[in-house]
């Protein structure tokens, strides 16, 4: 009764004062109900093989009818129906979760309108999911329409119609764009953004002294054709496809060391400008595109293999011991896609893996549809480990000389083996001399025979001896010296034979066998252990024409599946290609997406905030066929991107998030980008590209730093990072091995790798700070920093105060800002003068202390805001 | 009836929430509001990178033990002359070994069975027989657990080492401490929550594996406290900089930070910035004071044995460590010299000798903690990963091998019996026999002793979860429990 009661003052409350369905809406089961099914009901009631107590809410008629517990409504009646009751009682959903009092007024009221549905409800449903009117019609699955231009009343404010549909929504807001930022605030925002470095004081002077009205443009064309633009545009491309080079997944995370050409690959194509539609049907199907073609044939040949790497992404733990093969290999399956649904198509595809997905018209169907596309190349039952799937560009020249270089290194080891066994056998004798004079000849019978096959007295007499065990493993314990000298000189001949031999030169890439084609099975609860239906492959059945993708197609020599479906997504009708693409562009030149969700833009996403330029951008990408750079040049010559950042009060009481555009947003730099900027400001960025990556090691605390880390007997460094030039690449071409992540970096927040990253953080926090004032590579960049400024400014500190800053900022110092850097030098050069007047002869500090001063100064403007943010 | 719940004081979320909102009448909202911690809300799959923090984290369970402090004996120390005496042993003195010998070192070693000089004693209320090697060890037994039937059966260090700390005989896995504040966090966010103490003379053979984070986030490292300036790398500046210089660092950067601030007034990530390195700087006070020594009193600096030449070093890095978890740090790892137990020969000189270093600060830490009211909610180890062999390696120098069958380890506090031995070796202290403690049993007990569930205490990685047992099957050990879970 109690109960009974709580109940209907539950409901009384809860309709009398919830305003979350306004009271004249009119509540529907597709568009209102379903979904709140969907989330939490439909995994028992409906969608499995096994319908829990009979009862299937996916129809309205089926759950008036009920289950096995009696009628499931009684429209009109929301206190007499059951599934309300055990709603509000908090009895379903099971296991202690309820739902929310927003979900269950909406139940409550849908009922009590007469439990309605928007059209009449289908005869049957099909197996699976059947998506409703409401689920096709979500927007991101509509195609991109070129959307017409708003009218704006400030017409003079618009460079091209990017600025039109931000300028129509804040002015309806009653708000306009900012003014534009300073010339030096460009310059180095577009630095920055295009480039991911700083402008040199150089650029800077060139910039501000060209008068010419279109001097922004011509830097942009400018910026757009330097080769960093591919370093800058490659690295935030290799954040969602998961780039690094090692295999992850296992303890020990072997190191991938061909992956590097799948980055240059990137970089490459970016600054060329490849077309984004090629750009991506060579990375899922490059070598379906060759068609058999040799790889050797020509560069471009090798780049579409190379591309492929993006398929070669995920964490891969086959072929390690102690992981069960099955699950890793579907893990690799499971991983690429998750790297593939959310590079391309933005949309969770993996919660459909194990049950229909909670939130959006995703089946499972739909995910073993996608996996059908890459079952013949990454065929679970059929899997080719990492090395068998290495191409090689050798020449036959090559493979002959390899052959050569065999046979000679098998003599060598042969030669070694004997030479070693002399030793043994010298040894053995040596050992046997102390066994009583009777018993000698037994020892030698029973060494070369096995344990089990020795005589009781035999064995008797080895354990009473046991250094009568003497073998190639250990005789390096008798003889120390002598087995030493051996295995060196071994080593040294072995690695000279080795050095003949031509260099490794393979491509990491996905290829298919030839009219391979097995079979995609859906996987109950995603369990590859319990196979259901075959599934063809195909797209997201939700969107237009899903069914473009062959079985086996006649053309090529393998299945087809990858081409067709890179050749579908990148056809420009696909609705989530473009849109996803160009939000990403947009999200690292403003700070955030249109889509604030890059990975996602399904129901649990950030609905856009501008849907009409999202249209416009995608739909400017296809008809400029696909140009990247030319999308970017539409958005950083807009008005909106030359914005100042600063804060209008009342722009920030409308717009604290800075959503409507009303500003330009202040970023802080990426991890890379703050190591980057160190480097070129240091006048230490070495500018060899491509190529095999700096390794990564631990230092003697475990840090992750740059280079060898050398050490002595006792683990101390002898040698921590030497000053070879790898140690000054740009941080794209430093190793990124997913369980050593550079230390350098690291706490700014860098891509994840587990499998990808979709959006990066930008946190602030201690670690960083500490890192910034102690940390030995900032310090060693901070004294590089001022021997390049003291070589410009000499010891005039006025003069030091205004090179460094310069260099740092790109603007000259404003007065108190060189008052405030005389005094840090003064009291710090006082300081280091002291201390180096109280050393020692032989303890007196390399540096002068004017340059140590120098370098305090310059390590404050590396960490300052200044440096690390971008406004 | 019904009203009754009106006047029911809600906790402040709740009384937020019938404030902001839903605007419910009080009898049916308090009524649904006992189930709001269980509401059934979309869980959003990740969009972004999930987080990571130190922040204390209360145990799953009443834990005994809320920091840990692990004495790790790199090398082995003979366990047959520290703690397990063999009467067998002594009567087949220089005689042949009755059984199976598992060698390492085929070599040099021997079948002769040898039996320490030293001699034995009981000791305290318990009567725990040790030998006369460990004098002050001897003084605090009836506070600790020894445990004589440790074992983790793959006879070398690195293997040995690796399954003590990580669970399984291999690198690149989570340690114990990683473990422990990732699921706990620290009670101290402004010193480092997993310390390791390093020794002089070189670091543990794994060296930096010893304080892997594995594939838990790299938060759950160890830091390493170094034997000399700068003492943490990344939170002291190197010596050049200590003091005014970074002083005058700090002040130029604030100052031409809050003009740039004020050039964009409002950005609260700026702001943000400017406290971060303040909060920076007090890290750097705090754990300068938390490793200052000149504190303590005399006579506890004398307990330590810090005026001893022997003593010095490893009683510093004791009191540290009290200090440490004095101030909140979880877990404290200390480690020996790589050879400092390794004795495959010399045994008569260097054992002696390995004592004297270890032995008074080692049994200082325990009285030290005691006295101050901190050893039952402190865990300490004393160990290492193997014991030796009850027979000669080397009979010009004698020395035993390596093994890893059986060996000894104590333990004292959070939650441990004291004046307890537990569990035995074979007569001749080659293998444990009775209750034996697998590296996989003394994991799952100190979780226990943590408040945590070894079969929850998951990290969700490829190819599944991962965790500290790795699917070993555990036994919490019991029988050394002061309360035993029911």
């Amino acid at each position: 009764m109690l109960v009974q009661r709580v109940l209907v003052l539950a409901w009384v409350c809860l309709l009398g004062s919830v305003p979350l369905v306004a009271d004249d809406s009119p509540v529907r089961f597709e568009s209102d109900v379903r979904p709140i099914f969907k989330t939490h009901c439909f995994h028992c009631h409906g969608e499995e093989e096994k319908i829990e107590g009979n009862l299937d809410l996916r129809l309205v008629r089926s759950l008036i009818k009920g289950g096995d517990s009696g009628a499931g409504l009684v429209a009109g009646q929301p206190v007499e129906s059951l599934i309300l009751q055990r709603v509000v009682k908090g009895e379903m959903p099971p296991k202690g979760k309820r739902l929310s009092d927003k979900e269950i007024a909406t139940l409550t009221k849908w009922v009590e309108q007469g439990a309605l549905t928007a059209r009449p409800e289908p005869e049957a449903l099909p197996m699976g999911q059947e998506f409703t009117e409401e689920e096709r019609h979500y927007w991101a699955f509509q195609p991109v329409t070129r959307p017409s231009l708003p009218g704006v009343k400030q017409l003079a404010l618009v460079a091209n119609p990017i600025d039109r549909f931000l300028l129509a929504k804040l002015e309806t807001e009653g708000q306009t764009f900012s003014p534009e930022a300073d010339r030096a605030t460009l310059v180095r925002r577009l630095s920055f953004d295009l480039l991911g470095l700083p402008p040199t004081p150089e650029l800077m002077t060139e910039m501000t002294a060209d008068t010419r009205p279109d001097w922004y443009e011509r830097l942009v064309d400018r910026m757009l054709a330097d080769p960093a633009y591919g370093e800058r545009w490659g690295r935030h491309w290799l954040d969602p496809v998961g780039y690094a080079d090692s295999d992850g997944y296992v303890e020990d995370d072997p190191v991938r060391p061909w992956a590097f050409r799948y980055r240059d690959y990137v970089i490459r194509s970016l600054n060329a400008d490849k077309p984004l539609s090629e750009f991506i049907i060579e990375q899922l199907a490059g070598d379906e595109v060759l068609n058999g073609a040799l790889p050797h044939a020509s560069e471009e040949n090798t780049d579409r293999l190379v591309a492929t790497g993006f398929l070669r992404m995920a964490p891969d733990g086959t072929g390690a011991g102690g992981v069960d093969q099955n699950t890793a290999r579907n893990d690799v399956m499971a991983e690429t896609i998750k790297i593939v649904s959310t590079t391309l198509l933005g949309m969770t595809v993996g919660c459909a893996q194990c049950h229909e997905h909670r939130y959006d018209p995703i089946s499972q169907a739909d995910y073993y549809r996608v996996r059908a596309i890459f079952e013949p190349a990454l065929d679970w039952k059929n899997w080719r480990d990492k090395n068998a799937r290495l191409i090689s560009l050798w020449t036959a020249g090559d493979y002959e000389t390899a052959d050569k270089n065999n046979k000679e290194l098998a003599e060598a080891q042969k030669k070694y083996e004997m030479d070693l066994d002399a030793i043994v056998n010298e040894v053995f004798e040596r050992e046997v001399g102390k066994v009583a004079a009777e018993k000698q000849t037994l020892a030698r019978e029973a060494k070369p025979l096995a344990a089990d096959k020795r005589t009781p007295e035999q064995t008797q007499l080895y354990k009473d001896l046991p250094s009568l065990n003497v073998d190639r493993g250990s005789v390096y314990l008798y003889e120390q010296k002598r087995v030493a000298d051996l295995n060196k000189a071994n080593e040294k001949n072995q690695a000279d034979i080795r050095a003949k031999r031509p260099p490794d030169n393979f491509v990491a890439c996905l290829t298919e066998p030839t009219e391979h084609v097995p079979p995609t099975h859906l996987f109950s609860r995603g369990d590859f252990n319990q196979p259901r239906q075959v599934v063809p492959p195909g797209d997201l059945s939700v969107l237009p024409e899903p069914n473009v993708v062959p079985e086996n197609d006649p053309h090529v020599t393998t299945s087809g599946r990858r081409l067709a479906w890179a050749k579908h997504l990148a056809g420009g009708q696909h609705p989530l290609v473009a849109r996803v693409l160009v939000n990403r562009v947009w999200m690292h030149h403003f700070g955030r997406g249109i889509v604030a969700t890059p990975g996602d833009f399904g129901r649990l996403g950030e609905p856009p905030s501008h849907p009409e330029l999202l249209n416009w951008l995608a739909s400017e990408l296809v008809s400029s066929g696909w140009s990247l750079k030319h999308l970017q040049r539409a958005i950083v010559t807009s008005t909106a991107y030359r914005q100042s950042s600063k804060q209008r009060p009342e722009l920030v009481a409308l717009d604290p998030d800075n959503r409507l555009l009303g500003r330009m947003s202040v970023r802080r730099l990426e991890a890379e980008a703050i190591r980057d900027a160190m480097l070129v400001v240091t006048g230490s960025h070495s500018q060899a590209m491509y190529g095999p990556p700096a390794p990564v090691n631990p230092d003697e605390v475990g840090q992750i730093i740059i280079g060898k880390a050398t050490r002595d007997g006792n683990g101390l460094l002898v040698a921590a990072a030497n000053d070879d030039p790898d140690q000054y690449r740009r941080s794209l071409y430093i190793q990124v091995r997913r369980s050593q992540p550079l230390g350098m970096i690291e706490p700014f927040d860098i891509a994840a790798t587990a499998p990808n990253c979709e959006l990066r953080r930008s946190s602030t926090a201690a670690p960083q700070s500490l890192l910034m004032m102690n940390n030995a590579a900032v310090l060693r960049f901070a004294e590089r920093f001022a021997a390049r400024v003291a070589a410009v400014a000499g010891d005039d500190d006025s003069r030091q105060a205004e090179v460094a800053w310069q260099l740092a900022y790109g603007v000259a110092p404003v007065e108190a800002e060189v008052a405030g850097a005389r005094e840090l030098l003064a009291t710090t050069k006082a300081h280091f003068e002291q201390v180096a007047s109280a050393a020692p002869a032989e303890q007196k500090p390399t540096v002068p202390p004017a340059q140590q001063a120098l370098a305090v100064y310059c390590q404050a403007l590396l960490s300052s805001n200044r440096f690390l943010y971008v406004d | 009836m019904m009203t009754h719940s009106l006047n029911t004081p809600c906790n402040s979320r709740r009384h937020f929430l019938a404030q902001q909102g839903f605007g419910l009448a009080g009898t049916a909202f308090a009524w649904m509001l006992q189930q709001d911690s269980a509401r059934a809300e979309a869980v959003r799959p990740e969009l972004a990178p999930k987080v990571f923090d130190l922040k204390p984290k209360p145990s799953p369970q009443p834990p005994q033990a809320q920091a840990m402090i692990s004495m790790f004996m790199q090398g082995g120390p003979s366990h047959l002359d520290l703690f397990d005496r063999k009467p067998a042993l002594e009567k087949l003195h220089m005689q042949n070994f009755p059984g199976e010998i598992k060698y390492d070192n085929a070599a040099e070693s021997s079948a002769k069975c040898w039996y320490g000089p030293w001699k034995w004693q009981q000791h305290g209320q318990c009567g725990m027989e040790l030998s006369e090697l460990l004098p002050y060890l001897a003084n605090v037994v009836d506070d600790i657990t020894l445990v004589r039937s440790m074992r983790t059966g793959v006879n070398n260090h690195g293997q040995s080492i690796y399954s003590l700390h990580n669970g399984r005989i291999t690198g690149g896995r989570p340690v114990v401490g990683s473990w422990l504040t990732y699921a706990l966090g620290s009670e101290n966010q402004n010193l480092p929550a997993f310390v390791v103490l390093t020794d002089p003379g070189g670091l543990p053979v794994l060296g930096t594996d010893c304080w892997s984070n594995g594939w838990l986030p790299s938060l759950y490292q160890g830091t390493v406290v170094r034997p000399r300036e700068p003492r943490i790398l990344n939170l002291d500046p190197p010596p050049q900089l200590a003091g005014l210089p970074q002083q005058r660092y700090l002040e130029f950067l604030r100052a031409t930070n809050q003009r740039h601030l004020a050039e964009h007034p409002g950005e609260n990530d700026l702001a943000a910035r400017i406290s971060a390195y303040e909060l920076a700087a007090r890290m750097q006070t705090d754990a300068k004071e938390a490793l200052d020594l000149s504190q303590e009193t005399k006579a506890t600096q004398e307990a330590y044995g810090l005026h001893e030449d022997a003593t010095r070093d490893y009683g510093s890095r004791c009191l540290i460590a009290r200090r440490l978890v004095e101030r909140g740090v979880r877990f404290v790892q200390l480690y020996t010299g790589t050879q400092n137990w390794d004795h495959h020969g010399a045994i008569l000189t260097a054992l002696p000798a390995a004592c004297k270093k270890i032995d008074k600060p080692s049994a200082a830490l325990v009285s030290d903690l005691k006295q101050r009211g901190l050893l039952d909610s402190t865990l300490v180890h004393w160990g290492g990963e193997m014991g030796r062999l009850p027979v000669i390696q080397n009979e010009k120098n004698i020395g035993r091998d390596h093994n890893t069958y059986g060996f000894s380890s104590w333990f004292a506090g959070g939650g441990v019996k004291g004046g307890y031995v537990h569990g035995e070796t074979d007569e001749f202290g080659h293998h444990a026999v009775r209750d034996i403690v697998n590296h996989y049993d003394y994991h799952a007990t100190l979780m226990h002793l943590f408040g945590l569930k070894p079969e929850n205490f998951t990290f969700t990685r490829p190819g599944g979860n991962g965790s500290l047992l790795d699917g070993q099957e555990g036994k919490i050990v019991t029988a050394m429990l002061n309360s035993p879970p029911v």
